[in-house]
């Protein structure tokens, strides 16, 4: 995409492709399937897990800030590093990542446009050589609580009827899909999704070759079809908040939402909740309640 | 000729040698290793609903008996070399060899490979899945009359 407005935190591969051993610039691989980075990754591309470098192996939450810094410190990143994220999957991941280094206040971050997909489409060559960056220093900030959302906050956020997103599938919404035959349901105990929540699948905010829709086909979605308002405080969910974190970067910086946050605890938390709210069914109000299309959802 | 579970152990022990990165690239060698679907089972894909639907990435299985003898017959997407390696490593080990075998092999692998730390929870619980998948279907698929 080429919309101004974009041009900074969204780069094109052409662009990562010329700044490749800019030392400023830090390209962070982070992905669904890891072995992919081991197959091939961007020319000097460090890569960075989300599940088992940016998660905390004790307490569910992510790493601590004390972690936080000696891992950036270990990938050669250092404050004032412009770090520019891409992955497998859409760049889920890469959003992710992205918001866990704005969550500890990292400045500069980017994406690149349309990920491995795109890499792979352009005819960019991959490199299996080890990245072995020369150590940086780093500090991070306290978490920066104005984007993310934990259960308590989504719970208050749901009963005030305020701007809120689902961006799983629709069976997953409807409290259809938990799990298949034969296979452990992934985690959570209940189907459906939270009342209020407007069903808007990640995947429209993307095109087929994994880059992400324009800003004008972007606002047309989700401010004159969904007529979402930008300075109204929202929060998107998925499953674990991977999706979220796609949705969640689309609408802060693609479309200049003032305050929308994660809710990264997501389904796996919801749907194990005691006494939360469910509504099952098509209806964002859920089957039980109000069938109307235009639910009063928007703050 | 080895057993399942002894091909299955020299695997795992080639695995536990290694540094992550190690073992992710030994990973993606047998990732390429696995064999292209036999022309047969491409009809055969939409028809049967061989598809692994909670993996994203488009994974199709088929636990195959003939004689007494597993075979493990896949296709899955390049973009997904994790579940591929995975795969290819357990139809390593079955192929050619007894169900009752293939019944025996032991779910701590990944933990003993020293795959679980590299690959984290939530992914090594998919893999899991899939292996309890293939052990119930080969298992199953030896109970039904050829």
């Amino acid at each position: 995409m080429s919309d101004a407005a974009t041009d900074t935190v969204l780069v094109t591969t052409a662009w990562v492709a010329e700044h490749l051993s800019d030392p400023g610039i830090r390209i962070v691989e982070s992905d669904e399937d890891r072995a992919l980075y081991a197959m091939g990754h961007v020319p000097g591309a460090v890569e960075i897990d989300w599940h088992v470098d940016l998660q905390d192996p004790v307490q569910r939450d992510y790493i601590d800030r004390a972690a936080f810094e000696k891992l950036c410190a270990a990938k050669g990143i250092s404050n004032d590093t412009t770090v520019v994220f891409y992955g497998d999957k859409n760049n889920w991941w890469a959003c992710y990542a992205f918001w866990v280094f704005k969550l500890y206040g990292h400045r500069d971050c980017r994406i690149m446009d349309g990920g491995r997909k795109r890499w792979e489409l352009d005819g960019r060559p991959w490199s299996t050589e080890r990245v072995d960056p020369a150590p940086a220093r780093y500090t991070a900030q306290e978490q920066d609580a104005s984007i993310r959302a934990l259960r308590d906050e989504v719970l208050k956020h749901q009963r005030a009827g305020k701007q809120l997103l689902d961006v799983r599938s629709p069976e997953e919404y409807r409290g259809e899909r938990m799990h298949m035959p034969d296979y452990p349901n992934e985690g959570a105990v209940r189907g459906g999704h939270i009342p209020g929540a407007l069903n808007v699948p990640w995947p429209m905010n993307c095109n087929d070759d994994g880059t992400f829709k324009t800003v004008k086909q972007l606002e047309k979605l989700y401010v004159r079809e969904l007529k979402m308002k930008r300075r109204s405080p929202t929060i998107a969910y998925c499953r674990i908040g991977e999706r979220s974190s796609l949705t969640w970067f689309v609408l802060k910086y693609l479309l200049g939402f003032g305050n929308v946050r994660n809710y990264d605890g997501s389904w796996l938390e919801w749907g194990n909740c005691v006494r939360v709210p469910i509504a099952k069914g098509a209806a964002p109000g859920g089957a039980a309640g109000s069938a109307s299309t235009a639910p009063a959802v928007h703050a | 000729m080895s057993s399942a579970r002894d091909r299955l152990e020299a695997i795992i022990s080639e695995f536990a040698d290694l540094d992550g990165r190690e073992k992710l690239e030994l990973l993606v060698d047998f990732a390429n290793g696995l064999p292209a679907l036999p022309a047969e089972y491409e009809a055969r894909k939409a028809a049967e609903d061989r598809r692994v639907h909670e993996c994203q990435t488009p994974v199709f299985l088929w636990t195959e008996v003939e004689g007494g003898m597993a075979r493990i017959v896949a296709e899955v997407a390049p973009e997904a070399p994790t579940v591929k390696g995975f795969v290819a490593i357990l139809a390593e080990a079955v192929n050619g060899r007894p169900v009752a075998e293939a019944a025996l092999l032991p779910d701590d692998l990944l933990e003993r490979m020293g795959l679980a730390d590299v690959l984290g929870m939530m992914r090594s619980r998919g893999l899991r899945a899939i292996m309890a998948r293939l052990k119930r279907g080969l298992v199953e698929r030896s109970a039904q009359p050829a």
